[in-house]
């Protein structure tokens, strides 16, 4: 079956429907034995020192990777530099699909792009529900993770956004993700308690550290909501599948963003936020905004930039935090 | 006897509080301080406390930036800020207002209320604002820190991006003839306006300066004049966090 790339989350029902195995290329660029590496890579092809990690991974990925010839490329709602990534990526021989999440939410601009996607992968709306109604079984699993994440004290951090971070993609393979969670759900009783205080919300795009949610657990403090991961997982028991893409959040602005944020951080009672940004990207302006409308919440910005472990400064600026919260 | 440590980047600072309250200071420099007097020991640091001429303290309680990648042996650790804030509090006698910090690598702004912080933003990713620039600045215009801290008035503009290539746009100054005290004076206002957005978010009407930097003149000067709001600078600046190390600990 052929693989197909993608620079983010998608409908990938789509991409099942039409007999092709989707490759989230986030997800192999950082779970890499080497990340830095190809973030190196892409800079000495020529890509800007400063310029967001992640579109540097994905190129070397994609490029890496020689049994991906297409890319679902996200042009709209995500990365502005997906732009020229896809140029990139076209010079090197890459068939780019262009897919643009309407900023106003529209829901015709959206069937439209989702139907421009269809034709360019070949398959019709019927595959792409009998696929919608596989994946959205395996969804409620996962969203059975996240309930147990914060109504629940087993759960953790890390687990609960590796899982739900998988679902843009379902690893490739719908069935063997499915054992995997199954296997998760099942051990869990046995599991001992997370031994932590405070409950902390992280919002923003998924960290490029893959450390923090340990560190915090060891501090006393526990992630109890990892809010773009957990729209990966399609939350929302919508049959419509043009709906179910119009109310995922994280393609839109961040006003549409706040409103499930603050239900959420009410909804699971946290104690502080983690705004996370990713050097150089533009969500980093939109602190501002997360800042003022989350006022009566505590917050910390973490910024983000290589992929690696989490530095010396973070850690004093997230012991100041915890030690606040307390 | 309680005795506070503050790992800086720059130099170890030691403060030793009796128990009547009273406090007696030492200072080390970081590198010698880990070359000379620690070795590891089963990953952790271990310090000769009584061969420094600091006696046998009953309790040992540290802080600062080494922390985060050492761990001093038989030391309670505090974070960072916590310590602080502690030390500011203990020796202004204040319990509002909003504390800025500035150290050998570090810029940190924390807000204070009834005590204890609430909020705080610290420099990220690059130390331009921070005492190690100063070092730099003044080496370059060939003076000591204390005449660098004499100067405010007529400030040359300079760009406040980075402390490296900041020297080569200094001397690009100094070749375009303009007065030592007016670069002097440009040096002091670079930090200020690296600081300026963090102290924004946090003021109060009140600002604690602490940190080695706190000892520049024209610094606190230009705080006062652009943020309109006074500034207090403790009799122990530098020696804020060890102090409150000692606060923590008694």
């Amino acid at each position: 079956m052929q693989k197909v790339g993608m620079t983010t989350t998608i409908p990938v029902e789509v991409v099942y429907a039409a007999g092709c195995i989707p490759v989230d290329l986030n997800n192999i660029f950082i779970t890499h034995e080497d990340p830095r590496g190809l973030v190196e890579e892409a800079e000495t092809a020529g890509y800007p020192r400063n310029l967001c990690a992640w579109i540097k991974g994905l190129y070397s990925t994609t490029l890496q990777n020689k049994d991906i010839k297409t890319i679902v490329a996200v042009t709209q709602g995500d990365c502005s530099n997906t732009h020229a990534l896809m140029e990139t990526l076209e010079m090197a021989g890459i068939r780019v699909i262009p897919f643009a999440f309407p900023f106003d939410r529209d829901y015709d601009l959206l069937k439209l792009q989702i139907e421009k996607l269809m034709d360019a992968l070949g398959t019709t709306w019927d595959e792409v529900y009998r696929v919608k109604a596989r994946l959205d079984q395996i969804r409620a699993k996962v969203q059975e993770l996240d309930r147990l994440t914060w109504q629940g004290d087993r759960v953790k951090g890390w687990d609960n956004h590796l899982f739900q971070v998988s679902c843009s993609d379902f690893d490739g393979n719908p069935d063997a993700f499915e054992q995997r969670i199954d296997a998760y759900l099942a051990e869990l009783p046995q599991k001992e308690p997370i031994k932590a205080d405070l409950r902390i919300a992280y919002i923003g795009v998924p960290p490029i550290v893959d450390d923090l949610y340990d560190y915090l657990e060891e501090r006393g403090a526990r992630v109890v909501f990892n809010e773009v991961q957990r729209q990966f997982v399609m939350p929302f028991g919508i049959d419509d599948l043009v709906e179910q893409y119009r109310t995922y959040s994280y393609p839109y602005g961040i006003f549409y963003r706040l409103e499930d944020i603050s239900r959420e951080v009410e909804k699971r009672q946290v104690d502080g936020i983690i705004h996370y940004a990713q050097s150089f990207c533009y969500r980093q302006i939109e602190d501002m905004i997360v800042r003022q409308k989350l006022r009566k919440y505590p917050i910390l910005t973490l910024e983000g930039d290589k992929p690696s472990k989490l530095d010396a400064r973070t850690r004093m600026r997230l012991d100041a935090f915890v030690e606040m919260l307390r | 006897m309680i005795c506070g440590i503050d790992l800086g980047s720059r130099s170890v600072k030691v403060a030793l509080m009796a128990p009547d309250g009273s406090l007696t200071f030492h200072k080390f420099d970081t590198v010698s301080f880990y070359r000379q007097h620690g070795r590891m020991v089963e990953g952790q640091l271990q310090v000769d406390l009584a061969a420094l001429g600091l006696g046998v303290p009953e309790k040992v309680v540290a802080t600062g930036y080494g922390r985060q990648t050492i761990n001093l042996k038989g030391a309670e650790v505090i974070p960072e800020l916590k310590a602080h804030v502690l030390g500011a509090v203990h020796q202004t006698g204040l319990t509002d207002f909003t504390l800025l910090d500035l150290g050998g690598q570090d810029s940190k702004v924390v807000l204070v209320s009834r005590g204890k912080m609430v909020d705080f933003q610290t420099n990220d990713k690059c130390a331009a604002s921070t005492g190690r620039y100063l070092e730099n600045m003044a080496a370059v215009l060939d003076i000591d820190l204390a005449e660098l801290s004499r100067h405010y008035r007529n400030p040359v503009d300079l760009s406040s991006t980075c402390a490296i290539f900041g020297e080569t746009e200094l001397i690009g100054k100094v070749v375009e003839g303009h007065p030592v005290a007016n670069l002097a004076a440009g040096v002091n206002y670079t930090i200020f306006k690296r600081i300026k957005p963090m102290l924004h978010k946090l003021l109060t009407d009140t600002i604690v300066f602490t940190g080695g930097v706190a000892h520049n003149q024209a610094l606190v000067k230009i705080l006062e004049q652009e943020m309109q709001v006074p500034v207090v600078v403790p009799e122990y600046p530098q020696y804020n966090g060890a102090i409150g190390c000692c606060v923590a600990g008694s």
